[in-house]
């Protein structure tokens, strides 16, 4: 394992007791104490092979399909019930538990109005992890709790592991990976306050999504599998198929599912009125055309723009309140290139490094970025495409994901 | 495979797909085109519409060939004026474009039957379209539209002494009935008919709508003017063609398939007595479409139940697959006052010409033993 942590390994003290290694047996079927996980299952192969693993793990399965969403949007119908059926249909065949939670209309309020409001803002926020941060791995992990769950789990591609934080220098990894339940069902968190548990990167490079995942609580953290996190796509696939997962064959949602289909344009159309602006050559101010709400834009866009001919425009400027669109054809434009960018929101779990040295991810599967975390502010060896604001910068520690904050 | 969703599809019969064989790339023709061979399919087109019009006594003339019911059917509404009355249990279909309309609904009883007296007491002198189906595509339960067109005609008799000129039509969705019903437009005395070929092993996507004399509609879609206008578009062939053959087959086994279904029914509700729990068998005994045979087993998801019997190649569908769908409950089942205990429980059957008395009590024994493991869980959930 890449683990940062193996550096301080020997130099560690072990301060804090570490937890008993006990034996962990899969109960058997009969036993009645059996830990109970919620799992939630959208119908797709990553969240139905978890449902198998944890079955076989010994787990008391509940699946459980979050309904979101379900507004049909022109040109897309939504497919929830769909989902919601062949989330059923994969319960039923391995014969867990079903049950259906409405976020709706919480999604609405924490999800999509806070989407709305920072686009109305000239921002660019990313719904999936508010999504992750408010309702999946709070409201759901809530109402799990509160209906006897002693876990939640999801399909995501991550990890989580335990730290021990007693000794001094970084913590120490414990356990990289979620283990088989303990018969008493209770105990699968270290008691000690000083094990900490921590978000580790997917074992699959490609299918990583702790940056969607940066946000989640500690406390959720603590009662979170993520059953597939240790394995590689193409061996999830195989495995549905395998275990005769009709929907090992369905078509992946990507990100949220109304926007992953429609396109965040459409979407905000529905909800966000076109205002007719200009647009115009940041460096000459010369209108080159008309766009249909600067609201629709964000900087280092280079599709959708309604201006022709030669080399590609890049929108590097909005102006909101006169609602004007600048671009410019120069890639070398000062607005489109940063080597510093300042944070808001911080949620960092655990301790970053004393040297501020981290590693920064600025996008889903955007390559990571070594650099330096001072005073709210992440500072690169090198210029990079700036990221917009209201976009997430997330940080990492080999595989730790220990936090990120959003781009002022 | 046990196939016993013939409400929902049913597979296209073999002298229908084979009479519609030649039609896709030798007799490829345009209907419309001036040269011999297109001339020809021009005919055996007309011709295919007159056989499709003969099954329900009608004449070709009288029908407009439809990309199916739920196309007749919006182009039966556009001789609605302002207000239509429609039965509760009519399918989204007829619900759903009854809503561009002042749109009332009227009751039904615990079997799915009109409650004639509600329907009296809503005809008023506004009303200009009826829409009450043949037969239930959930229940199967069947209207009695003489009766009702009896009714229709007393107001439109008032409607004149009266000197109101609302005119008055009445419009049938027959879909489900057509190769169970010896149906007859005269004797319905209906104006508009809906039919359908996917119900009655013919091909999807075809299907047509009566229009009485006098009754004038306006088209949904423009263009080639063609169907007498109504319907603009070059001629289905093919799909209308096997239409033809799926109607006269239909007439045709009328008798047989009674009989074939009166069997199936008695075995499979027999079979299901001894059930772990006691079937509610849903709909008019009397008045039913003898292939349909809706149970509600109250306490147990349904849904459950069928994603187990898929793994037995046993399909069946819930309440209705279109309401299913959308994740809501049957508005029918909650018409005729069930509880939402045995909606959530009720299993939509329609048995089908290929289905043998074996298939009936495999089916009926799978589905008991799904029950049983059910109910196995949900102890175990509570233990």
């Amino acid at each position: 394992m890449r683990s940062f942590f193996e550096g301080h390994k020997d130099s560690a003290r072990a301060a804090c007791p570490l937890p008993q290694a006990k034996a962990r047996s899969v109960p058997s079927k009969e036993s009645t104490h059996r830990p109970t996980v919620y799992l939630g299952m959208s119908g797709g192969v990553d969240s139905s092979v978890s449902a198998v693993l944890l079955k076989e793990q010994g787990y008391n399965v509940v699946g459980v399909y979050m309904k979101n969403w379900s507004k049909d949007l022109p040109g897309m119908k939504c497919p929830w019930a769909e989902d919601l059926a062949d989330a059923k249909r994969v319960a039923v065949k391995l014969g867990i538990d079903f049950k259906v939670f409405d976020f709706e209309k919480d999604y609405k309020q924490k999800v999509v109005d806070y989407m709305l409001s920072e686009f109305k803002k000239g921002r660019t926020p990313n719904p999936d992890i508010m999504c992750n941060q408010e309702i999946k791995f709070k409201l759901f992990y809530e109402v799990a709790r509160e209906q006897g769950a002693d876990l939640i789990a999801t399909g995501h591609y991550a990890r989580v592991g335990w730290a021990d934080t007693s000794s001094e220098g970084h913590p120490q990894l414990l356990r990289g990976r979620s283990e088989e339940p303990r018969e008493d069902g209770r105990d699968e968190r270290p008691e000690e306050d000083c094990i900490v548990p921590t978000l580790l990167r997917a074992v699959d490079e490609d299918k990583d999504q702790t940056y969607f995942l940066y946000r989640i609580s500690k406390e959720a953290l603590a009662h979170t599998l993520f059953p597939i996190g240790d394995m590689k796509k193409p061996d999830v696939k195989k495995l549905a198929e395998e275990k005769g997962l009709k929907n090992a064959y369905k078509k992946e949602s990507m990100g949220v599912c109304f926007v992953g289909d429609v396109g965040m344009k459409d979407f905000l159309r529905e909800y966000i009125e076109e205002k007719p602006g200009e647009i115009r050559e940041i460096e000459t101010e010369k209108v080159l055309g008309f766009h249909d709400g600067a609201i629709f834009y964000t900087i280092g866009q280079r599709h959708g723009l309604n201006v022709g001919g030669g080399l590609p425009y890049y929108v590097v400027k909005k102006d909101l309140e006169k609602n004007i669109v600048y671009v410019s054809k120069n890639l070398n434009e000062k607005n489109l290139w940063t080597s510093e960018i300042e944070l808001e929101d911080l949620l960092i779990r655990g301790e970053l490094p004393k040297s501020g040295e981290i590693e920064i991810r600025i996008r889903h599967r955007a390559p990571l970025i070594p650099a330096k975390f001072d005073e709210g502010k992440v500072i690169l060896k090198e210029k990079i495409k700036r990221p917009a604001s209201g976009q997430s910068i997330v940080f990492y520690l080999g595989d730790t994901c220990l936090g990120g904050g959003i781009v002022k | 495979m046990i196939y016993l969703d013939h409400a929902a599809a049913t597979p296209l019969s073999a002298k229908v797909k084979k009479a519609m064989e030649p039609y896709f790339a030798d007799n490829f023709f345009n209907p419309s085109a001036p040269y011999f061979p297109a001339k020809k399919v021009r005919a055996e087109y007309d011709t295919a519409k007159d056989r499709i019009a003969h099954t329900i006594g009608a004449k070709g003339n009288d029908i407009v060939i439809t990309a199916g019911a739920t196309e007749s059917i919006n182009l039966a509404f556009t001789v609605a004026t302002k207000k239509v009355l429609v039965l509760e249990t009519e399918h989204q279909s007829v619900l759903e474009t009854a809503k561009n309309f002042d749109c009332k609904l009227i009751k039904v009883d615990k079997t799915g039957l009109i409650v004639l007296n509600d329907f009296r007491k809503k005809l008023d002198g506004d009303v200009g379209l009826v829409s009450i189906s043949l037969a239930n595509n959930e229940l199967g339960t069947i209207q009695p539209l003489a009766e009702i067109s009896e009714i229709i005609r007393a107001e439109r008799q008032n409607r004149l002494k009266n000197g109101n000129k609302t005119p008055l039509y009445f419009h049938s969705d027959a879909s489900q009935a057509l190769n169970l019903i010896d149906i007859n437009v005269a004797r319905l005395g209906v104006d508009l008919l809906t039919i359908n070929s996917a119900k009655i092993y013919g091909p999807k996507g075809v299907g047509a709508l009566y229009v009485a004399h006098g009754v004038k509609l306006k088209p949904i879609t423009f263009g080639g003017g063609q169907e007498n206008g109504l319907r603009s578009g070059t001629e289905n062939v093919p799909s209308i063609i096997g239409f033809a053959v799926a109607a006269e087959e239909a007439k045709t086994h009328l008798n047989g398939n009674r009989k074939h279904y009166e069997k199936l029914q008695k075995i499979f509700r027999e079979e299901l007595k001894d059930a772990p729990i006691e079937p509610i068998f849903l709909g008019n005994k009397k008045h039913q479409l003898l292939n349909f045979c809706p149970v509600a087993f109250s306490g147990i998801d349904a849904e459950r139940i069928i994603y187990k019997l898929e793994d037995k190649e046993i399909y069946l569908s819930t309440g209705a697959a279109c309401a299913a769908s959308k994740g809501e409950k049957s508005h029918v089942l909650k018409a005729i006052g069930l509880t939402d205990d045995e909606i959530a429980g009720s299993l939509r059957i329609s048995f089908g010409a290929l289905n043998s008395e074996e298939d009936i009590k495999t089916a009926a024994k799978e589905i008991k033993t799904a029950i049983e493991e059910e109910l196995a869980r949900l102890g175990g959930e509570s233990a």
